[in-house]
């Protein structure tokens, strides 16, 4: 392996390596899986849809638990590093800083896949022990999940790369609530009489993720069509939003003297 | 990379120049960053090809911000550096460089073999010769005996160590060690003196960031004293360690406070007064004047003791003109004595 993936490559590794020994990642792990059980409890005290209950809660909680490990595991990923100093030896050898943030927001992001994965099999496992079955819907709805992953990722990165972790773990947290609340906003602010009120409402949209477009639960859980198009869509837009977050966090992380 | 053959012809020596730092400015912007504070008032120096420099400073002189900006890791605020060549920054020039930073902190759930196996991939050394440049090293540095068990395990001597292999682990020519020696017990100094001086041996640049006297000593070439963030003097060694230039120590006691400041004024000696004791240091051709005028003046002479110039003097000399200097105008760098 030569040139930028030789060194992007192994700086992945290594934080994936790192990651894994992150005792927060494995009790959010827990909780998720904890959940998904705890689902089954919870759909035998309804007497209607007992089967979606179970897929509601499941798909909402790896939702959530993936969103959580991705945001308190990326946090530090780069002020760790300064913090540590560990970036000094590595900027020193011919590695670009826009390699090295690469590096860590790749091997951040198979993190979180992983556990997606892991938390994905034990929906199915538990879906299909209850008789409520897994089916395509619920796949394309797990690897929206994925993508909006990849989003969420790229913005802790992003401000990881000039920002305290506190400080990155609340924007994070901020992007996340009002990226499931753009839309929203949007259709509020479109309704106004106020031109400039529409206008700025529809900045927002086109600023913040729209992260709402990476939500299939509903339509996975409750067995309604889903469109492929509107999947790949979604990854498109997921991804390309991704690239624009990580050219700028290169831009900052550039600029930035590592004291 | 066409590396070797770069880098300017210095003026005074035949051999060329491997770093250049002119006139370099730093600004920090603490808190709020509303004021700047400056910790590098336009630095400059050279460190010529196959030479051990020592870049020596008390702590918070502005050593290792110089060192951080020659690495890239920070920016200056105004003028020039250069390495092989090439303007600091670019990414192209690490390939031919190796850096120890101080106290040096790797992942600690890696193994020696692991980690250099890492740093030996983000320099584009890979298979066979990876694999036995990572044994030589190991062997080199002093860690077969423990370069399977995890980094967390280790000493600081032995991630000094750690960190000297991965600083060498792509072969470079220049090696830039902030602090190699500090913190380390007598052995562990001497190992990374011998290592240094192997390295200089292999016709390798080391550029040293330090502030361990002895060890300059013993193994640079040549030196910069930075003191507040500006040079105080650059130049060899030898010319602070010349050995006809001697100095002696004489005791007296009851010696006069007018006899005392006549000799300071008339000969142009150090005098401390210790107790009841006064401590007066004269270059050698005056101890005899000095002797005569202490006993003309009822003074008894304790001892006289012969010492050479060493880099402590002329170190002590650099800060207490810093600080001078701090006080009040005019405080370019100044050539070696």
């Amino acid at each position: 392996m030569t040139g930028s993936l030789g060194r992007i490559v192994p700086i992945a590794i290594n934080t994936l390596r790192e990651a894994v020994r992150n005792r927060l990642l494995y009790t959010l792990l827990f909780f998720a899986v904890a959940m998904i059980g705890f689902s089954v409890l919870i759909a035998s005290l309804s007497y209607v849809e007992g089967e979606r209950i179970i897929q509601d809660m499941g798909l909402a909680s790896i939702r959530l638990f993936s969103v959580g490990i991705a945001i308190f595991v990326g946090i530090g990923l780069i002020h760790g590093e300064v913090e540590r100093r560990t970036i000094y030896t590595i900027l020193s050898k011919p590695v670009t800083r826009s390699e090295f943030l690469l590096g860590k927001f790749w091997g951040l992001l198979v993190t979180v896949w992983i556990q997606l994965v892991l938390m994905s099999l034990a929906f199915a496992a538990v879906s299909l022990l209850v008789g409520a079955g897994f089916h395509l819907g619920h796949a394309a709805a797990l690897f929206l999940v994925g993508v909006e992953l990849m989003v969420i990722v790229a913005v802790a990165t992003l401000f990881s790369s000039f920002t305290t972790p506190m400080l990155s773990a609340l924007f994070t947290l901020g992007i996340y609530a009002l990226g499931h609340l753009s839309r929203n906003l949007y259709f509020l602010g479109q309704q106004s009489d106020d031109e400039s009120v529409q206008r700025a409402a529809s900045l927002i949209y086109r600023v913040l993720p729209d992260l709402e477009s990476f939500n299939l639960s509903l339509e996975a859980a409750h067995g309604l069509p889903i469109s492929g198009g509107d999947v790949t869509l979604a990854t498109l837009y997921g991804v390309a939003y991704s690239v624009v977050l990580l050219v700028l966090a290169a831009f900052i992380f550039h600029r930035r003297d590592l004291e | 990379m066409p590396i070797r053959g770069m880098g300017r012809h210095s003026m005074s020596g035949d051999r060329r120049e491997i770093v250049r730092v002119e006139s370099i400015v730093k600004d920090f912007r603490p808190g709020l960053g509303i004021r700047a504070k400056r910790v590098l008032h336009g630095v400059s120096f050279s460190v010529r090809e196959g030479e051990i420099f020592g870049f020596v400073g008390p702590n918070g002189a502005g050593k290792t911000t110089t060192l951080k900006i020659l690495m890239g890791l920070i920016r200056a605020t105004g003028g020039r550096a250069s390495i092989l060549g090439q303007e600091v920054g670019d990414a192209a020039y690490r390939e031919h460089i190796g850096f120890l930073p101080e106290n040096p902190y790797f992942y600690a759930f890696l193994s020696a073999r692991e980690i250099l196996r890492f740093y030996a991939r983000l320099s584009g050394v890979e298979g066979a010769r990876m694999e036995s440049q990572i044994q030589t090293l190991i062997d080199q540095v002093g860690l077969n005996d423990a370069s399977d068990a995890r980094l967390g395990t280790y000493s600081k001597g032995m991630l000094q160590r750690v960190g000297i292999a991965q600083a060498l682990i792509h072969d470079p020519q220049v090696v830039f060690l902030d602090e190699p020696m500090s913190g380390l017990d007598p052995i562990g100094r001497k190992d990374i003196r011998d290592i240094i001086l192997r390295l200089k041996s292999e016709g390798r640049t080391v550029f040293m960031n330090t502030h361990i006297l002895n060890d300059v000593e013993m193994i640079c070439d040549r030196v910069a004293i930075i003191v507040k963030g500006r040079i105080r003097y650059e130049g060899p060694i030898r010319a602070f360690l010349k050995e006809d230039e001697l100095r002696s120590d004489v005791v007296l006691a009851h010696l006069p406070e007018p006899a005392a400041q006549a000799m300071a004024r008339d000969f142009g000696a150090r005098v401390q007064t210790v107790g009841e004791q006064v401590e007066v240091q004269v270059r050698e051709g005056q101890v005899r004047p000095v002797l005569e005028a202490a006993l003309e003046a009822g003074a008894e002479i304790l001892s006289v003791t012969p010492n050479r110039i060493s880099l402590e003097h002329v170190f002590l000399e650099a800060v207490e003109r810093g600080e001078a200097a701090e006080a009040g105008p005019g405080s370019e760098a100044e050539p070696a004595p």
